[in-house]
């Protein structure tokens, strides 16, 4: 949760008054658990969902979800028409496996940030993975940026809150 | 503006770490952020 790509968003959406909610999947932080490969932490983030609109009245919702997290998050898209959309950072999908980009895929809006200089979640392979989701759809490429996207954060919470505003408007 | 709420998330027998802002402002998408925990990783 206090990872700086993520802290770097949620300081800029909190910032500019926006709600949000960031949280440790489990066995990370302070959160109980363990690490479970994914269907666990996919659980995780169907119940922040269902606590930000059943407890918080939220009626809209989107998701930013960052490498891990956004296999994860991002995965989570169509659990709920809440959800209108997401924001996927350096998405790993050569070592997550098919799965984690089928439950992606949406007729939701999409926006993809990726690192050109990123060899976990691999740039080369980039547009092959982009290429396969539905529109609406777009992608921000960081020049210079790795998967850790040091020295990034601020250019990444940028395209995200540009994308948050694109959405509402 | 409000602050920043630590707030626990019960998932069954799991209990979530969160931290939550809530806006002002009225009638406005949540932005949920998921963060990146995967354990081989540092700064999580």
């Amino acid at each position: 949760m206090y990872n700086n790509v993520v802290s770097g968003i949620f300081n800029h959406f909190t910032q500019n008054n926006i709600s949000c909610l960031r949280f440790n999947f489990r066995g990370v932080g302070n959160s109980t658990g363990d690490h479970s490969n994914g269907m666990g932490e996919l659980s995780d983030t169907k119940a922040c969902i269902n606590f930000l609109v059943n407890e918080q009245k939220c009626e809209k919702l989107l998701i930013f979800g960052y490498s891990y997290g956004a296999a994860i998050g991002c995965s989570a898209v169509n659990y709920s028409k809440t959800i209108i959309g997401y924001c996927a950072i350096s998405f790993p999908w050569d070592f997550m496996g098919p799965e984690y980009k089928n439950l992606s895929q949406s007729e939701k809006p999409k926006l993809f940030i990726q690192g050109n200089r990123d060899t976990l979640a691999r740039y080369e392979n980039f547009e092959n993975h982009y290429n396969f989701y539905l529109e609406p759809k777009k992608y921000r490429i960081i020049d210079g940026a790795d998967h850790f996207y040091s020295g990034y954060e601020q250019e990444v919470a940028k395209e995200a809150y540009e994308f948050y505003i694109s959405i509402i408007e | 503006m409000r602050g920043i709420e630590k707030v626990f998330i019960n998932n069954n027998d799991i209990r979530l770490e969160t931290e939550l802002f809530l806006s002002s402002l009225e009638n406005l998408p949540m932005a949920t952020l998921v963060c990146h925990p995967h354990p081989q990783f540092c700064g999580i």
